[in-house]
């Protein structure tokens, strides 16, 4: 057990007492052992795609009482590779009239920011790329510029249902960002750090769930708007817009999109899991296993209300982000303070 | 309470993703078709008395019905060809209803189609060449 639960570590170390051997400088040492980190995150964010994605077609058709697909390899699990390589093969098509560089630039810039939010997650014990200080904080500001990739899609594409799309992508994840780093400032204030390795280290006894409950259903009704997931994928709404900002996209530039969505539920998953589930805590498995298992879960209950609800529209969108969850938020920050205020007292 | 029905819809789908999916496994599995399921025509030529009513019933003329003068005296309508064009076929079963001698019945195929559109029609029966 002692093996799989420091494997990746050991990983780090043996790789970072070769090149002690090699007598290289300390500075390259630390580029290298963090590139290989980047290899890993990559490595396990197009893995988590090829699995999430078969994984939602068998949720949803389980949910409708179909089989999803079956066909191809076990349980139709290769259908994604499948898919993958289709798309691979497609034609990048520019619309003419479209904003050339824009168009272009969109789909790669909304992943990026969707792989840097790996760099501060724990996925285990010790198994952080980068133990930033500010981690909570870096997270958000860097989710957060995934807005502008959308408007960039939405206005570049010339096309009227994308701008419409795009604007509607803005509007809905600007307003749900609010609600959402409020709901998390209860953790924040609990634990007094913006470090992920404390929040989760805070966790070592009992869940933040127990203790802040609310300010998981708004993180979790804010984060849902933020993936422009289901009930809340407005911007991409079929009957409306057509596909929203996707719509002028094809091929490999459309399968970016797709992946940094998956990319992004993933991230927004493990973010959840850290901040409530008490991260990689858990027995008897190893931690970095207890975690995918909880992320997991997490992306399950996503897909669960994702297949359940239906669209909601866009006025009452933004009543219920405004109107509702802010106040709410709010008013759980409020309780904290008090409730951590009461405990100093009564606990000395 | 506010939020009891988001809660119930999750049971409901909750529920239906551990039941049992209804999905038919089409090529492995074969339909069970009901007895008097329209498929193809199959025709009895020895029932046949070349009338022709199932000819001129056909709401979208697509059998032919092709036959020449023998028997015994030279005059009895001998059948030689019995065909019927299933692209304009709509497995109404007129025909079968017109026959005056039950010779037209529908079986349960159903997996009519062709890559050309010179196969789709079918020769029911013809009357062999003797030589």
């Amino acid at each position: 057990m002692d093996v799989l639960e420091n494997l990746f570590t050991n990983i780090a170390l043996y790789a970072r007492n070769l090149l002690m051997e090699w007598s290289v400088s300390y500075s390259v040492i630390e580029l290298v052992i963090l590139f290989l980190a980047i290899i890993g995150i990559l490595g396990l964010i197009v893995l988590d795609a090829l699995i999430l994605v078969w994984l939602e077609r068998k949720v949803v058709g389980f949910i409708q009482e179909r089989p999803g697909p079956n066909r191809l390899g076990p349980a139709g699990f290769f259908q994604t590779i499948a898919d993958t390589l289709k798309l691979l093969s497609k034609e990048d098509v520019v619309p003419r009239s479209a904003d050339r560089w824009l168009f272009l630039l969109a789909a790669p810039i909304v992943f990026v920011p969707a792989i840097m939010l790996y760099a501060v997650i724990p996925f285990g014990k010790d198994m952080v790329a980068v133990n930033l200080n500010v981690g909570l904080f870096y997270c958000f500001s860097i989710a957060s510029l995934g807005t502008v990739s959308f408007l960039m899609a939405g206005w570049g594409s010339r096309n009227k249902y994308s701008l419409l799309g795009g604007m509607r992508t803005v509007a809905q994840m600007i307003s749900y960002e609010i609600p959402l780093l409020l709901s998390v400032l209860g953790v924040v204030m609990i634990v007094g750090s913006l470090n992920l390795s404390d929040i989760v280290s805070a966790q070592r006894n009992v869940w933040f769930i127990l203790i802040q409950p609310v300010a998981f259903v708004i993180y979790f009704i804010a984060a849902t708007a933020e993936l422009n997931r289901g009930p809340f994928d407005l911007p991409e709404g079929e009957q409306e817009l057509v596909a929203g900002v996707y719509t002028e996209y094809s091929g490999m530039r459309w399968a970016l999109f797709f992946l940094a969505e998956y990319t992004n539920l993933v991230a927004t998953a493990a973010l959840a899991v850290t901040l409530f589930f008490g991260g990689w805590h858990g027995p008897w498995l190893p931690s970095w296993m207890w975690f995918f298992i909880k992320v997991y879960f997490l992306i399950f209950i996503f897909m669960l209300v994702k297949w359940t609800y239906p669209r909601i529209r866009v006025d009452h969108l933004m009543h219920f982000g405004w109107k509702f969850l802010i106040p709410l938020s709010l008013v759980n920050l409020v309780l904290t303070g008090v409730g951590i205020e009461i405990y100093r007292v009564m606990g000395g | 309470m506010y939020g009891i029905g988001l809660l119930k819809g999750l049971k409901v789908t909750l529920k239906h993703f551990f039941g049992q999916h209804v999905t038919q496994y089409y090529p492995e599995e074969r339909p069970n078709l009901p007895p008097r399921f329209h498929g193809c025509l199959t025709f009895e030529p020895d029932a046949c008395i070349v009338c022709g009513i199932c000819q001129n019933v056909c709401p979208n003329r697509a059998i032919t019905i092709k036959s020449e003068k023998g028997g015994e005296d030279g005059k009895k309508k001998i059948l030689t060809e019995y065909r019927i064009d299933l692209k304009y076929c709509m497995f109404c079963g007129l025909c079968l209803e017109a026959c005056p001698k039950g010779g037209l019945r529908f079986t349960d195929e159903f997996e009519l189609a062709t890559y050309h559109v010179e196969e789709i029609g079918r020769v029911l029966y013809r009357k062999k060449v003797e030589e």
